[in-house]
């Protein structure tokens, strides 16, 4: 067996610590548990993109899910103010059957994945310039749509959250 | 190699899945939407890697765009809920006029 290079290590190491966070996040019986496990999930997500040369999305991902997608969490469950979590069970009735259909599902994907090899001319070089530069040309339509698609949710998520009138009285 | 990356992106996609199945409360199974977000984005990011090409990340910086505007919508939708009918678990949801 060939020694480990650093990359390696570092990746094996975010391979579980992503898996434990993210089995985390679904065992824990307090919701704002699983908040900080999401956390950390989330910032090591973000450290998997510096693996992969994507030194924006790395910021990208930390300037908007945790500052953005966490915080309105955590503000969600603390408007909820749920007290009652810890007295109730966590899963659903037919839980083994669903853990069962999702093993099948994650043993077809290992099928699949286990001996896919992409044929590359070179790994690409981190290069922001770049990405700017295809954002407002190429995909300056699309950029557009989801400046739309934004503010509609903006707008939805205000309209739906807001308390009812009628119901005050 | 991208099968690591590929295979790593299945397991958190297969542990968001299994959450959102087996979980109860309605904020945690959008925080495995969340994590399923994640690792589809991953994904993505590997192949902009190992393909030598930058659309994959512009993909993810539109898919980490709708991820924030789906949450954004679904914690309203979830807040409004407990309000109307005072009850946060998907499976004692019955009545579709609360």
């Amino acid at each position: 067996m060939s020694p480990l290079s650093i990359d390696q290590i570092f990746f094996i190491y975010f391979f579980l610590s992503l898996s434990l966070l993210s089995i985390g996040v679904i065992a824990s019986r307090n919701i704002i548990h699983s908040a900080f496990f999401l956390l950390i999930f989330l910032l090591h997500v973000a450290a998997v993109f510096l693996f992969l040369n994507a030194e924006f999305l790395m910021a990208i991902q930390i300037i908007v899910y945790v500052g953005g997608v966490l915080a309105l969490f955590i503000f969600a469950i603390m408007v909820m103010n749920i007290k009652d979590e810890l007295k109730h069970r966590r899963f659903v009735k037919f839980a083994g059957s669903g853990f069962l259909v999702s093993l099948l599902f994650f043993a077809v994907f290992y099928v699949f994945l286990r001996n896919i090899r992409l044929e590359t001319s070179k790994p690409l070089t981190s290069d922001t310039n770049m990405l700017g530069s295809l954002l407002y040309s190429y995909f300056l339509l699309p950029f557009e749509i989801l400046s739309l698609v934004l503010l509609i949710a903006l707008i939805a998520g205000i309209l739906i959250a807001k308390k009812n009138p009628k119901e005050d009285r | 190699m991208i099968n690591q990356y590929l295979l790593l992106s299945a397991t958190l996609f297969t542990i968001g899945l299994i959450g959102f199945v087996l979980r109860r409360d309605l904020i945690v199974m959008l925080m495995c939407l969340e994590i399923m977000f994640n690792a589809v984005n991953i994904s993505f990011a590997s192949f902009s890697y190992y393909g030598g090409n930058y659309t994959g990340q512009i993909f993810v910086l539109f898919s980490i765009a709708v991820a924030a505007a789906e949450a954004a919508v679904g914690l309203a939708i979830v807040l409004s809920l407990v309000r109307v009918t005072g009850i946060n678990h998907s499976d004692e949801l019955r009545n579709l006029r609360g």
